[in-house]
Protein backbone atom coordinates (compact mmCIF):
# COMPACT_ATOMS: atom_id res chain seq x y z
CA UNK A 1 0.00 0.00 0.00
CA UNK A 2 1.03 3.86 -0.80
CA UNK A 3 1.81 5.40 2.27
CA UNK A 4 1.49 8.99 0.53
CA UNK A 5 -0.64 9.36 -2.97
CA UNK A 6 -0.17 12.69 -4.85
CA UNK A 7 -2.62 13.43 -7.26
CA UNK A 8 -1.76 16.03 -9.85
CA UNK A 9 -1.52 18.03 -6.65
CA UNK A 10 -0.35 21.55 -7.00
CA UNK A 11 0.25 24.41 -4.22
CA UNK A 12 0.63 28.04 -4.37
CA UNK A 13 0.71 31.05 -2.46
CA UNK A 14 -0.68 34.17 -4.22
CA UNK A 15 1.08 34.11 -7.71
CA UNK A 16 4.30 32.52 -6.12
CA UNK A 17 4.29 28.68 -7.30
CA UNK A 18 5.40 25.90 -4.90
CA UNK A 19 4.52 22.73 -6.00
CA UNK A 20 2.98 22.16 -9.83
CA UNK A 21 0.80 19.36 -10.82
CA UNK A 22 2.58 16.57 -8.62
CA UNK A 23 1.25 13.27 -9.00
CA UNK A 24 3.87 11.11 -7.14
CA UNK A 25 3.75 8.02 -4.81
CA UNK A 26 5.70 6.95 -1.74
CA UNK A 27 5.76 3.02 -1.08
CA UNK A 28 7.76 3.63 2.00
CA UNK A 29 11.42 2.95 2.92
CA UNK A 30 14.12 6.21 2.92
CA UNK A 31 13.46 8.66 0.07
CA UNK A 32 15.91 11.54 -0.56
CA UNK A 33 13.50 14.82 -1.65
CA UNK A 34 16.26 16.43 -3.62
CA UNK A 35 16.68 19.85 -5.18
CA UNK A 36 17.67 23.86 -4.87
CA UNK A 37 16.43 25.64 -2.43
CA UNK A 38 13.30 27.23 -3.54
CA UNK A 39 12.31 23.59 -5.17
CA UNK A 40 8.91 23.02 -3.87
CA UNK A 41 11.04 20.60 -1.11
CA UNK A 42 9.63 22.23 2.03
CA UNK A 43 6.17 23.03 0.66
CA UNK A 44 5.47 19.14 -0.59
CA UNK A 45 6.91 18.46 2.85
CA UNK A 46 4.49 20.24 4.86
CA UNK A 47 1.53 19.55 2.72
CA UNK A 48 2.51 16.25 3.80
CA UNK A 49 2.50 16.93 7.33
CA UNK A 50 -0.76 18.65 6.83
CA UNK A 51 0.70 21.95 7.78
CA UNK A 52 -0.52 22.95 3.97
CA UNK A 53 -3.43 21.97 1.47
CA UNK A 54 -3.24 21.58 -1.43
CA UNK A 55 -4.70 24.95 -3.52
CA UNK A 56 -5.44 22.03 -6.61
CA UNK A 57 -5.36 18.23 -6.75
CA UNK A 58 -4.77 15.96 -4.13
CA UNK A 59 -2.58 14.73 -1.70
CA UNK A 60 -3.53 11.95 1.16
CA UNK A 61 -1.58 10.21 3.52
CA UNK A 62 -2.18 6.61 4.40
CA UNK A 63 -5.30 7.41 2.40
CA UNK A 64 -6.40 10.89 4.21
CA UNK A 65 -5.90 13.92 3.95
CA UNK A 66 -3.10 15.15 6.71
CA UNK A 67 -4.74 18.67 7.10
CA UNK A 68 -7.51 17.72 7.83
CA UNK A 69 -7.71 14.08 9.62
CA UNK A 70 -5.69 14.68 12.95
CA UNK A 71 -5.70 10.54 13.38
CA UNK A 72 -3.23 10.51 10.19
CA UNK A 73 -1.02 13.23 11.66
CA UNK A 74 -0.50 11.39 14.85
CA UNK A 75 0.99 9.00 12.85
CA UNK A 76 3.50 11.77 11.08
CA UNK A 77 6.41 13.10 12.93
CA UNK A 78 7.80 16.47 11.22
CA UNK A 79 10.90 18.33 11.67
CA UNK A 80 11.06 21.99 9.89
CA UNK A 81 13.83 23.25 8.28
CA UNK A 82 13.53 26.50 10.40
CA UNK A 83 15.40 26.72 13.96
CA UNK A 84 12.97 28.28 15.82
CA UNK A 85 11.36 26.77 18.72
CA UNK A 86 10.39 27.23 22.08
CA UNK A 87 13.87 28.07 23.14
CA UNK A 88 13.11 28.95 26.84
CA UNK A 89 12.39 25.35 27.40
CA UNK A 90 15.25 22.82 28.32
CA UNK A 91 15.60 20.25 25.38
CA UNK A 92 13.19 17.65 27.93
CA UNK A 93 10.56 19.95 28.38
CA UNK A 94 10.64 20.73 24.49
CA UNK A 95 10.27 16.74 23.67
CA UNK A 96 7.79 15.72 26.25
CA UNK A 97 5.41 19.04 25.31
CA UNK A 98 5.67 18.17 22.00
CA UNK A 99 5.34 14.28 22.65
CA UNK A 100 2.14 15.31 24.50
CA UNK A 101 0.84 17.32 22.11
CA UNK A 102 1.08 13.79 19.29
CA UNK A 103 -0.99 12.06 21.51
CA UNK A 104 1.23 10.25 24.20
CA UNK A 105 -0.44 10.22 27.77
CA UNK A 106 0.45 12.01 30.48
CA UNK A 107 2.71 9.57 31.96
CA UNK A 108 4.80 8.15 29.24
CA UNK A 109 5.67 11.65 27.49
CA UNK A 110 8.79 12.39 29.72
CA UNK A 111 9.66 8.91 29.23
CA UNK A 112 9.44 9.00 25.60
CA UNK A 113 11.27 12.54 25.25
CA UNK A 114 13.87 10.61 27.05
CA UNK A 115 14.20 7.67 24.85
CA UNK A 116 14.09 9.93 21.73
CA UNK A 117 16.37 12.43 23.27
CA UNK A 118 18.96 9.78 24.22
CA UNK A 119 18.38 8.11 20.72
CA UNK A 120 19.62 11.35 18.63
CA UNK A 121 22.63 11.49 21.35
CA UNK A 122 21.48 14.10 23.54
CA UNK A 123 21.23 12.52 26.52
CA UNK A 124 23.91 14.57 28.13
CA UNK A 125 22.15 17.65 27.41
CA UNK A 126 18.38 17.34 27.80
CA UNK A 127 18.36 19.51 30.86
CA UNK A 128 20.07 22.47 29.22
CA UNK A 129 18.02 25.27 27.63
CA UNK A 130 17.67 25.18 23.51
CA UNK A 131 19.05 28.68 23.96
CA UNK A 132 22.14 27.78 23.81
CA UNK A 133 22.24 25.16 21.67
CA UNK A 134 24.91 24.96 19.02
CA UNK A 135 22.87 24.32 15.35
CA UNK A 136 23.59 20.35 15.83
CA UNK A 137 21.91 20.21 18.80
CA UNK A 138 19.30 21.85 17.52
CA UNK A 139 18.73 19.51 14.71
CA UNK A 140 18.77 17.08 16.90
CA UNK A 141 16.23 18.17 19.22
CA UNK A 142 13.74 18.87 16.65
CA UNK A 143 14.65 14.88 15.21
CA UNK A 144 13.76 13.97 19.07
CA UNK A 145 10.51 15.88 18.67
CA UNK A 146 10.12 14.06 15.70
CA UNK A 147 9.96 10.63 16.70
CA UNK A 148 9.09 11.06 20.54
CA UNK A 149 5.36 10.28 19.67
CA UNK A 150 6.65 6.63 17.66
CA UNK A 151 5.34 8.18 14.28
CA UNK A 152 5.12 5.80 11.13
CA UNK A 153 6.27 8.14 9.07
CA UNK A 154 8.91 11.03 9.13
CA UNK A 155 9.51 14.17 7.66
CA UNK A 156 12.74 15.60 7.86
CA UNK A 157 13.12 19.08 5.97
CA UNK A 158 17.07 19.57 5.76
CA UNK A 159 17.61 17.58 8.88
CA UNK A 160 21.49 18.26 7.97
CA UNK A 161 21.36 21.87 7.14
CA UNK A 162 24.32 23.80 9.05
CA UNK A 163 25.49 20.81 11.03
CA UNK A 164 29.43 20.12 11.44
CA UNK A 165 30.86 16.94 9.31
CA UNK A 166 31.18 15.07 12.63
CA UNK A 167 27.48 15.71 13.36
CA UNK A 168 26.51 15.29 10.67
CA UNK A 169 28.20 11.67 9.87
CA UNK A 170 26.38 10.97 13.18
CA UNK A 171 23.02 11.94 12.40
CA UNK A 172 22.85 10.58 8.81
CA UNK A 173 23.43 7.34 10.77
CA UNK A 174 20.53 7.52 13.22
CA UNK A 175 18.34 8.44 10.58
CA UNK A 176 19.24 5.37 8.79
CA UNK A 177 18.43 2.90 11.93
CA UNK A 178 15.65 4.68 11.89
CA UNK A 179 14.97 3.78 8.40
CA UNK A 180 15.98 0.20 9.46
CA UNK A 181 13.62 -0.03 12.14
CA UNK A 182 10.82 0.23 9.57
CA UNK A 183 10.35 3.61 9.16
CA UNK A 184 9.15 5.43 6.70
CA UNK A 185 11.17 8.46 6.07
CA UNK A 186 11.14 11.39 2.99
CA UNK A 187 14.81 13.34 4.07
CA UNK A 188 14.86 17.13 1.98
CA UNK A 189 17.98 18.57 1.04
CA UNK A 190 19.80 20.93 -1.25
CA UNK A 191 23.19 19.08 -0.69
CA UNK A 192 23.30 16.26 -2.76
CA UNK A 193 25.86 14.02 -1.19
CA UNK A 194 23.96 14.43 1.98
CA UNK A 195 21.15 12.72 -0.12
CA UNK A 196 23.58 10.04 -1.37
CA UNK A 197 24.91 9.07 2.05
CA UNK A 198 21.66 8.52 3.32
CA UNK A 199 19.77 6.55 0.26
CA UNK A 200 19.73 5.89 -3.13
CA UNK A 201 16.10 6.27 -3.50
CA UNK A 202 15.26 9.72 -4.58
CA UNK A 203 12.84 11.78 -6.14
CA UNK A 204 14.38 15.27 -7.78
CA UNK A 205 12.29 18.28 -7.34
CA UNK A 206 12.67 21.31 -9.73
CA UNK A 207 10.65 24.19 -10.03
CA UNK A 208 7.68 23.00 -8.41
CA UNK A 209 7.79 19.65 -10.40
CA UNK A 210 8.73 15.96 -9.60
CA UNK A 211 11.63 15.62 -12.39
CA UNK A 212 12.84 12.55 -12.00
CA UNK A 213 12.14 9.57 -9.34
CA UNK A 214 13.45 6.50 -8.43
CA UNK A 215 17.24 5.06 -7.91
CA UNK A 216 20.41 6.74 -8.73
CA UNK A 217 21.34 4.20 -11.13
CA UNK A 218 17.38 4.36 -12.89
CA UNK A 219 17.88 8.29 -12.98
CA UNK A 220 21.06 7.47 -14.56
CA UNK A 221 19.45 6.06 -17.46
CA UNK A 222 17.25 9.33 -17.88
CA UNK A 223 20.77 11.22 -18.02
CA UNK A 224 21.83 9.08 -20.85
CA UNK A 225 19.77 11.05 -22.66
CA UNK A 226 21.95 13.96 -21.76
CA UNK A 227 25.45 15.11 -22.41
CA UNK A 228 27.71 12.83 -20.37
CA UNK A 229 30.69 14.48 -18.60
CA UNK A 230 34.33 12.59 -18.86
CA UNK A 231 37.03 14.46 -17.24
CA UNK A 232 40.77 13.25 -18.45
CA UNK A 233 43.50 14.68 -16.26
CA UNK A 234 46.64 14.05 -17.59
CA UNK A 235 49.69 16.21 -19.42
CA UNK A 236 48.87 16.79 -22.52
CA UNK A 237 45.75 17.56 -22.85
CA UNK A 238 45.52 19.39 -26.32
CA UNK A 239 46.59 15.70 -27.45
CA UNK A 240 43.53 14.22 -26.42
CA UNK A 241 41.07 17.10 -27.53
CA UNK A 242 42.73 17.17 -31.25
CA UNK A 243 41.79 13.12 -31.04
CA UNK A 244 38.47 13.44 -30.17
CA UNK A 245 37.13 17.08 -31.31
CA UNK A 246 36.21 15.80 -35.01
CA UNK A 247 33.97 13.26 -33.32
CA UNK A 248 29.84 13.73 -33.71
CA UNK A 249 29.37 12.36 -30.21
CA UNK A 250 31.48 15.11 -28.27
CA UNK A 251 29.23 17.75 -27.44
CA UNK A 252 31.55 19.75 -26.03
CA UNK A 253 35.29 20.24 -25.06
CA UNK A 254 36.90 22.51 -22.61
CA UNK A 255 39.48 22.57 -20.83
CA UNK A 256 40.50 22.69 -16.89
CA UNK A 257 44.20 23.02 -15.05
CA UNK A 258 45.48 19.83 -15.53
CA UNK A 259 43.29 17.96 -17.68
CA UNK A 260 39.87 18.46 -20.06
CA UNK A 261 36.32 17.96 -19.57
CA UNK A 262 34.82 15.90 -22.59
CA UNK A 263 30.46 16.29 -23.28
CA UNK A 264 29.27 13.52 -25.06
CA UNK A 265 26.46 11.21 -26.18
CA UNK A 266 28.38 7.92 -26.79
CA UNK A 267 30.01 7.17 -23.18
CA UNK A 268 31.44 3.76 -24.36
CA UNK A 269 32.57 5.20 -28.08
CA UNK A 270 34.28 7.91 -26.13
CA UNK A 271 36.33 6.37 -23.51
CA UNK A 272 37.35 3.78 -26.10
CA UNK A 273 38.73 6.40 -28.25
CA UNK A 274 40.23 8.61 -25.37
CA UNK A 275 42.09 5.20 -24.36
CA UNK A 276 43.44 4.97 -27.86
CA UNK A 277 44.82 8.66 -28.19
CA UNK A 278 46.55 8.62 -24.84
CA UNK A 279 48.39 5.33 -26.30
CA UNK A 280 49.23 6.61 -29.59
CA UNK A 281 50.19 10.31 -28.43
CA UNK A 282 52.01 8.75 -25.27
CA UNK A 283 49.92 10.76 -22.76
CA UNK A 284 50.55 10.38 -18.89
CA UNK A 285 46.99 10.03 -17.37
CA UNK A 286 46.44 10.82 -13.97
CA UNK A 287 43.14 10.89 -13.65
CA UNK A 288 40.01 9.51 -15.47
CA UNK A 289 36.64 10.45 -14.23
CA UNK A 290 33.18 10.81 -14.69
CA UNK A 291 31.41 13.71 -12.75
CA UNK A 292 28.15 12.18 -13.75
CA UNK A 293 28.84 8.72 -10.78
CA UNK A 294 27.90 11.31 -8.60
CA UNK A 295 24.59 12.49 -7.64
CA UNK A 296 25.88 15.90 -7.90
CA UNK A 297 26.30 15.45 -11.16
CA UNK A 298 22.63 13.41 -11.63
CA UNK A 299 20.52 16.45 -10.07
CA UNK A 300 22.83 19.06 -12.54
CA UNK A 301 21.63 17.58 -15.33
CA UNK A 302 18.25 16.75 -14.53
CA UNK A 303 17.63 19.91 -13.29
CA UNK A 304 19.58 21.46 -16.59
CA UNK A 305 22.39 22.99 -14.69
CA UNK A 306 25.17 20.67 -15.96
CA UNK A 307 23.98 21.55 -19.41
CA UNK A 308 24.54 24.92 -19.02
CA UNK A 309 28.11 24.44 -18.08
CA UNK B 1 -9.17 -2.62 7.59
CA UNK B 2 -5.69 -2.49 9.04
CA UNK B 3 -5.33 0.52 7.90
CA UNK B 4 -8.18 1.42 10.02
CA UNK B 5 -7.08 -0.39 12.64
CA UNK B 6 -3.37 1.02 12.63
CA UNK B 7 -5.18 4.64 12.65
CA UNK B 8 -6.95 3.77 15.71
CA UNK B 9 -3.70 2.20 17.84
CA UNK B 10 -2.35 5.46 18.05
CA UNK B 11 -4.44 8.25 20.40
CA UNK B 12 -5.09 11.32 19.49
CA UNK B 13 -4.78 13.76 22.46
CA UNK B 14 -7.24 14.67 24.06
CA UNK B 15 -8.78 18.95 23.73
CA UNK B 16 -8.46 19.62 27.25
CA UNK B 17 -5.30 18.09 27.49
CA UNK B 18 -3.90 20.03 24.24
CA UNK B 19 -5.40 22.50 25.88
CA UNK B 20 -3.46 22.07 29.37
CA UNK B 21 -0.23 21.34 27.65
CA UNK B 22 -0.04 24.45 26.08
CA UNK B 23 -1.02 26.38 28.50
CA UNK B 24 1.54 24.79 30.80
CA UNK B 25 4.02 26.11 27.86
CA UNK B 26 2.96 29.26 27.75
CA UNK B 27 3.26 29.74 31.30
CA UNK B 28 6.85 28.50 31.64
CA UNK B 29 8.26 30.18 28.34
CA UNK B 30 6.49 33.39 30.17
CA UNK B 31 7.82 33.03 33.78
CA UNK B 32 11.60 33.02 32.05
CA UNK B 33 11.55 35.70 29.95
CA UNK B 34 11.33 39.47 30.69
CA UNK B 35 8.06 40.14 29.48
CA UNK B 36 6.17 38.99 33.08
CA UNK B 37 8.19 40.97 34.85
CA UNK B 38 7.76 44.42 33.11
CA UNK B 39 3.71 43.28 33.12
CA UNK B 40 4.43 43.81 37.07
CA UNK B 41 5.63 46.88 36.56
CA UNK B 42 2.89 48.10 34.46
CA UNK B 43 0.84 46.42 36.89
CA UNK B 44 1.90 48.47 39.92
CA UNK B 45 1.08 51.55 38.34
CA UNK B 46 -2.57 52.25 40.35
CA UNK B 47 -0.23 51.22 42.91
CA UNK B 48 2.07 54.05 42.70
CA UNK B 49 0.03 56.43 41.75
CA UNK B 50 -2.22 55.62 45.19
CA UNK B 51 1.48 56.07 47.29
CA UNK B 52 1.77 58.94 45.53
CA UNK B 53 -1.69 60.38 46.35
CA UNK B 54 -1.52 58.95 49.70
CA UNK B 55 1.13 60.55 50.65
CA UNK B 56 -0.10 64.00 49.50
CA UNK B 57 -3.27 63.55 51.47
CA UNK B 58 -5.50 64.36 48.75
CA UNK B 59 -9.32 63.35 48.76
CA UNK B 60 -9.70 59.49 47.20
CA UNK B 61 -11.27 59.55 43.88
CA UNK B 62 -11.37 56.29 43.18
CA UNK B 63 -12.84 56.72 39.65
CA UNK B 64 -8.72 58.09 38.91
CA UNK B 65 -7.23 55.05 39.75
CA UNK B 66 -10.05 53.09 37.65
CA UNK B 67 -8.79 54.75 34.57
CA UNK B 68 -5.24 53.96 35.14
CA UNK B 69 -6.56 50.35 35.71
CA UNK B 70 -8.51 50.83 32.26
CA UNK B 71 -5.51 52.33 30.74
CA UNK B 72 -3.90 48.78 31.73
CA UNK B 73 -6.17 47.11 29.70
CA UNK B 74 -4.76 48.83 26.61
CA UNK B 75 -1.15 47.36 27.31
CA UNK B 76 -0.99 44.21 29.01
CA UNK B 77 -3.19 41.99 27.10
CA UNK B 78 -1.51 43.27 24.28
CA UNK B 79 1.65 42.33 25.75
CA UNK B 80 0.98 39.02 26.77
CA UNK B 81 -1.85 37.15 24.76
CA UNK B 82 -0.95 39.76 20.85
CA UNK B 83 2.72 39.54 21.60
CA UNK B 84 2.67 35.48 22.79
CA UNK B 85 0.22 34.80 19.44
CA UNK B 86 1.43 36.73 17.17
CA UNK B 87 5.09 36.03 18.26
CA UNK B 88 4.26 32.11 17.49
CA UNK B 89 2.86 32.46 14.38
CA UNK B 90 5.23 34.75 13.11
CA UNK B 91 8.30 32.73 14.14
CA UNK B 92 7.12 30.00 12.80
CA UNK B 93 7.05 27.84 15.80
CA UNK B 94 3.35 27.07 15.12
CA UNK B 95 4.69 24.92 12.70
CA UNK B 96 5.28 22.53 15.59
CA UNK B 97 1.87 22.50 16.27
CA UNK B 98 0.10 22.14 13.01
CA UNK B 99 1.86 19.12 12.12
CA UNK B 100 0.56 18.10 15.47
CA UNK B 101 -2.76 15.84 16.14
CA UNK B 102 -4.65 18.86 17.49
CA UNK B 103 -7.67 20.62 16.83
CA UNK B 104 -5.88 24.20 15.72
CA UNK B 105 -8.55 26.36 17.55
CA UNK B 106 -7.05 24.49 21.27
CA UNK B 107 -3.66 26.28 20.29
CA UNK B 108 -5.04 29.70 20.35
CA UNK B 109 -7.42 28.37 23.29
CA UNK B 110 -4.50 27.06 25.77
CA UNK B 111 -2.06 30.48 24.84
CA UNK B 112 -5.95 32.60 26.19
CA UNK B 113 -6.31 29.72 29.43
CA UNK B 114 -2.83 30.52 30.17
CA UNK B 115 -2.29 34.33 29.90
CA UNK B 116 -6.15 36.01 30.46
CA UNK B 117 -6.23 34.69 33.85
CA UNK B 118 -2.41 36.22 34.40
CA UNK B 119 -3.89 39.66 32.62
CA UNK B 120 -6.85 39.57 35.15
CA UNK B 121 -4.61 38.93 38.62
CA UNK B 122 -2.35 41.89 37.20
CA UNK B 123 -5.07 44.36 36.88
CA UNK B 124 -7.18 43.32 39.27
CA UNK B 125 -4.62 42.86 41.54
CA UNK B 126 -3.48 46.44 40.88
CA UNK B 127 -6.64 47.78 41.11
CA UNK B 128 -7.02 45.76 44.69
CA UNK B 129 -3.60 46.93 45.81
CA UNK B 130 -3.89 50.83 44.88
CA UNK B 131 -7.82 51.37 46.11
CA UNK B 132 -6.68 49.66 49.94
CA UNK B 133 -4.12 52.02 49.46
CA UNK B 134 -5.89 54.68 49.31
CA UNK B 135 -9.09 54.60 50.62
CA UNK B 136 -7.91 52.07 53.14
CA UNK B 137 -10.89 50.20 52.33
CA UNK B 138 -11.74 47.12 49.69
CA UNK B 139 -12.88 47.94 46.26
CA UNK B 140 -15.98 46.74 45.44
CA UNK B 141 -16.97 43.07 44.16
CA UNK B 142 -18.46 44.97 41.15
CA UNK B 143 -15.51 46.94 40.06
CA UNK B 144 -13.39 43.87 40.23
CA UNK B 145 -15.75 42.09 38.06
CA UNK B 146 -15.78 44.54 35.52
CA UNK B 147 -12.19 44.89 35.19
CA UNK B 148 -12.45 41.45 35.25
CA UNK B 149 -14.43 41.43 32.32
CA UNK B 150 -12.57 44.00 30.48
CA UNK B 151 -9.16 41.92 30.90
CA UNK B 152 -11.58 38.69 29.41
CA UNK B 153 -12.74 41.18 26.42
CA UNK B 154 -9.78 43.02 25.84
CA UNK B 155 -7.60 39.29 25.45
CA UNK B 156 -10.06 37.79 23.14
CA UNK B 157 -9.67 41.47 20.99
CA UNK B 158 -5.93 40.90 21.32
CA UNK B 159 -6.03 36.94 19.94
CA UNK B 160 -8.11 38.42 16.91
CA UNK B 161 -5.64 41.10 16.10
CA UNK B 162 -2.98 38.96 16.68
CA UNK B 163 -4.13 36.39 14.23
CA UNK B 164 -4.77 38.50 11.60
CA UNK B 165 -1.75 40.59 11.70
CA UNK B 166 0.85 38.63 13.90
CA UNK B 167 3.61 40.44 12.93
CA UNK B 168 2.39 43.58 14.59
CA UNK B 169 0.36 42.05 17.02
CA UNK B 170 1.04 43.37 20.14
CA UNK B 171 1.37 47.01 18.88
CA UNK B 172 -1.57 46.88 16.76
CA UNK B 173 -3.74 45.74 19.55
CA UNK B 174 -2.16 48.77 22.02
CA UNK B 175 -3.32 51.19 18.99
CA UNK B 176 -7.28 49.72 19.12
CA UNK B 177 -7.27 49.77 22.92
CA UNK B 178 -5.90 53.62 22.95
CA UNK B 179 -8.73 54.26 20.25
CA UNK B 180 -11.21 52.12 22.42
CA UNK B 181 -10.08 54.56 25.10
CA UNK B 182 -10.74 57.98 23.16
CA UNK B 183 -14.02 56.41 21.96
CA UNK B 184 -14.82 55.41 25.45
CA UNK B 185 -14.57 58.71 26.25
CA UNK B 186 -16.98 60.53 23.75
CA UNK B 187 -20.10 62.02 25.32
CA UNK B 188 -22.16 60.22 22.60
CA UNK B 189 -23.36 56.66 21.52
CA UNK B 190 -20.66 55.87 20.62
CA UNK B 191 -18.73 55.16 23.22
CA UNK B 192 -20.95 52.01 23.60
CA UNK B 193 -18.36 50.12 21.52
CA UNK B 194 -15.87 50.57 23.99
CA UNK B 195 -15.09 48.02 26.04
CA UNK B 196 -13.29 50.11 28.33
CA UNK B 197 -16.35 52.17 28.50
CA UNK B 198 -18.52 49.40 29.32
CA UNK B 199 -15.72 48.29 31.84
CA UNK B 200 -16.61 51.62 33.68
CA UNK B 201 -19.91 51.62 33.67
CA UNK B 202 -20.28 47.67 34.80
CA UNK B 203 -18.03 48.74 37.79
CA UNK B 204 -20.82 51.98 38.28
CA UNK B 205 -17.96 54.12 40.85
CA UNK B 206 -20.51 56.72 40.87
CA UNK B 207 -22.92 54.55 42.62
CA UNK B 208 -25.81 55.58 40.04
CA UNK B 209 -27.76 53.04 39.39
CA UNK B 210 -27.07 51.59 35.96
CA UNK B 211 -27.69 47.92 34.32
CA UNK B 212 -25.80 45.01 34.15
CA UNK B 213 -27.03 43.44 30.54
CA UNK B 214 -25.99 46.65 28.10
CA UNK B 215 -22.26 46.70 29.36
CA UNK B 216 -22.26 42.82 29.55
CA UNK B 217 -23.54 42.15 25.87
CA UNK B 218 -21.66 45.28 24.58
CA UNK B 219 -18.47 43.16 25.79
CA UNK B 220 -19.63 40.18 24.47
CA UNK B 221 -20.58 41.07 20.89
CA UNK B 222 -17.28 42.93 20.72
CA UNK B 223 -14.83 40.72 21.59
CA UNK B 224 -16.82 37.78 20.62
CA UNK B 225 -16.56 38.98 16.57
CA UNK B 226 -12.53 39.80 17.48
CA UNK B 227 -12.59 36.24 19.16
CA UNK B 228 -14.41 34.52 16.06
CA UNK B 229 -12.31 36.37 13.43
CA UNK B 230 -9.04 34.69 15.31
CA UNK B 231 -10.16 31.31 16.06
CA UNK B 232 -11.83 31.23 12.29
CA UNK B 233 -8.36 32.71 11.07
CA UNK B 234 -6.35 30.14 13.03
CA UNK B 235 -8.70 27.23 11.46
CA UNK B 236 -7.55 28.07 7.96
CA UNK B 237 -3.91 29.21 8.71
CA UNK B 238 -1.24 27.61 6.61
CA UNK B 239 2.76 27.57 7.89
Amino acid sequence: MNIVVADNCSKWYGHVLGVSDVSWKLAGGIVGLLGPNGAGKSTLIKMMGGLLQPSRGSLTVYGQSPFHDVRVRRRIGYAPEHESTWDELSALELVTAMARLAGVPAGKADKAAKEALDQMGMASSMYRRVRGFSKGMRQRTKLATAIAHDPDFLLLDEPLTGVDPIARVDIVERIKRLGEAGKTIVVSSHVLYEIEALTSDIVVIYRGQVLAEGNVYEIRKLIDRHPHRIRVECDQPRVIAAALAPEDHVARLSFERGGLVLETRDPDRCYDQIAKAVIAGNVAVTALSSPDNNLGAVFEYLTGEGGRR
Amino acid sequence: MSEIRALNEKVVPTTLSTVLTLAGVTLTRLGRGKALWIGGLFAALPVAYAIGVHARHVAPSPDDLFKISLLLLALLPAMYVGASIGEEIEDRTSTYLWSRPIARWAVLAGKLCALTPLVIALVVGGWYAGIRIWTDAAPTAMSCAALAAGCVAASLIAAGIATVVPKHGMALTIGYMLVDLFIGALPFSLNQLSITNQANVLANLGGSPSGLVTPVIAMVVMSGLWAAVGFERIRRLEA
